[in-house]
């Protein structure tokens, strides 16, 4: 599914009980015209920028980061983390692919440090 | 980064070093008479459940949440220890309540030289209590905040934060390697390390905090490197809470440990103690964590008789430790 196709989707199934996610209302809740979201949603333009996909994301309730990669994009802050040790990240992502998802996920958890 | 598995906890500071890793966890153990008596080390009885707060949000107090961290069960009175292991050195601060348990002042991140405030590990390979005079400690015992038993309410006259607070800060990358890279010969490459080998993770209020119990015969030792030779830019902290073990079962839906046995039984079984013998120097004792009023003592002043199971013991078996031979692992 490309990432117009999915957005569409998305829009739709939250349109069809609750009106405000017409492609007029979220276009400018997000700051776009509705012809260029129209345009996004059938792949006849390229993905948005990084900032749009995060409305979206928010507006959609969608999770940024899996929107990102579905529009070919990696987020700032992590294109920041892999700068600082680009061969040490491209080689334990590369060791990572095909590990099963508990093993990713044990790695991903860290214990959170709060406001004390 | 802090990891939580097997109800440890490790810190890696992949960005100092690829080898600077150090693991805490926190270990049952019997509580010691608090009867002004010396005593040697009690036995480790195996590592307390630990929690990340996250995962049973919903159903813990809002402080929690906003702390963040991780919760473990202990029962009124129950006694605990705190492991340190890992090969490369780091400088460990350690909190009660948000009081230091090495120094007796208030919590801030940084660490502090005069007078010490944390600990050196592998050097301290535990610690168990507060530190209140030179060579003794005062065994960290669990008691619900608010009924002035703990170190916070006796130096702050509030029970305001309870738990346990731990930051960590490993030696800055170049003392290291001027102290150890040529001699040690482990090759411990971060990502090879056994990440997807582990075991599984196995997995309140009013909340409980830590007073000072039994006395015990146990250093904190001076910081030989000096208070420099630590990277307090890349540092890891942790809120540990400690939730009363009847509150734990509905929070969590499981058991907590059984209750430990008690000095007496486990002495008299003829279970060992230890001793641990190092030739660092240890620091003094804490004036301000030397003047808090034992468990006991307090329980006496509040006119509630006597504290259970207190009798005097007299370890017959004392099992001498050393450095590089630091395991106290009862049975019972």
């Amino acid at each position: 599914m490309t990432f117009g196709e999915y957005i569409r989707e998305h829009r739709e199934a939250l349109k069809s009980e609750d009106r405000r996610f017409s492609v007029r209302q979220v276009a400018q809740r997000i700051g776009v015209e509705p012809a260029y979201l129209s345009k996004i949603e059938r792949g006849d333009v390229a993905p948005p920028s990084e900032a749009k996909i995060r409305a979206l994301a928010e507006e959609l309730g969608e999770d940024p980061d899996v929107l990102l990669a579905m529009a070919g994009k990696v987020s700032t802050d992590l294109q920041e983390i892999i700068r600082k040790r680009p061969q040490l990240f491209a080689d334990l992502i590369r060791q990572l692919k095909s590990a099963p998802d508990h093993a990713l996920l044990r790695i991903a958890r860290d214990v959170r440090d709060g406001d004390w | 980064m802090i990891e939580l598995m097997n109800n440890q906890l490790t810190f890696r500071f992949p960005e100092v070093h690829k080898k600077a890793v150090c693991s805490i966890d926190f270990q049952r153990t019997l509580r010691i008479p608090d009867d002004n008596r010396e005593y040697p080390l009690p036995p480790g009885l195996g590592r307390f459940p630990v929690e990340h707060v996250d995962d049973f949000a919903d159903k813990l107090p809002d402080t929690w949440r906003t702390h963040g961290g991780v919760f473990i069960p202990m029962y009124q009175s129950e006694a605990l220890w705190i492991n340190f292991s890992g090969d490369y050195p780091c400088a460990v601060k350690i909190a009660a309540g948000k009081i230091n348990a090495v120094s007796g002042e208030p919590w801030n991140n940084g660490l502090s030289a005069d007078p010490q405030d944390y600990a050196v590990i592998p050097e301290q390979p535990w610690l168990d209590g507060f530190n209140v005079s030179e060579d003794f400690i005062r065994q960290f015992v669990a008691m619900p905040l608010g009924e002035g038993f703990t170190a916070e309410e006796q130096i702050t006259g509030k029970a305001e934060h309870g738990g346990l607070q731990i930051i960590v800060y490993p030696m800055k990358h170049d003392v290291y390697v001027e102290h150890f890279e040529r001699t040690v010969e482990a090759d411990m490459d971060y990502l090879d390390m056994p990440m997807f080998s582990r075991t599984v993770c196995e997995s309140a209020a009013p909340d409980m905090g830590l007073a000072p119990g039994g006395l015990m015969r146990q250093e904190i030792y001076e910081d030989e490197y000096g208070i420099d030779a630590w990277d307090q830019d890349n540092g890891f902290r942790c809120f540990i809470h400690l939730a009363n073990s009847e509150q734990y079962l509905a929070i969590t839906g499981h058991q907590p440990p059984h209750t430990p046995p008690t000095a007496k039984d486990y002495t008299s079984a003829g279970l060992p103690w230890f001793d641990y013998y190092s030739d660092s120097k240890a620091l003094v004792g804490s004036d301000t964590l030397g003047k808090l009023t034992s468990v006991a003592a307090k329980v006496i002043e509040k006119g509630k008789g006597l504290l259970p199971d207190n009798e005097p013991v007299h370890p017959k078996t004392v099992k001498i430790i050393s450095k590089g031979n630091v395991v106290r692992d009862g049975e019972f």
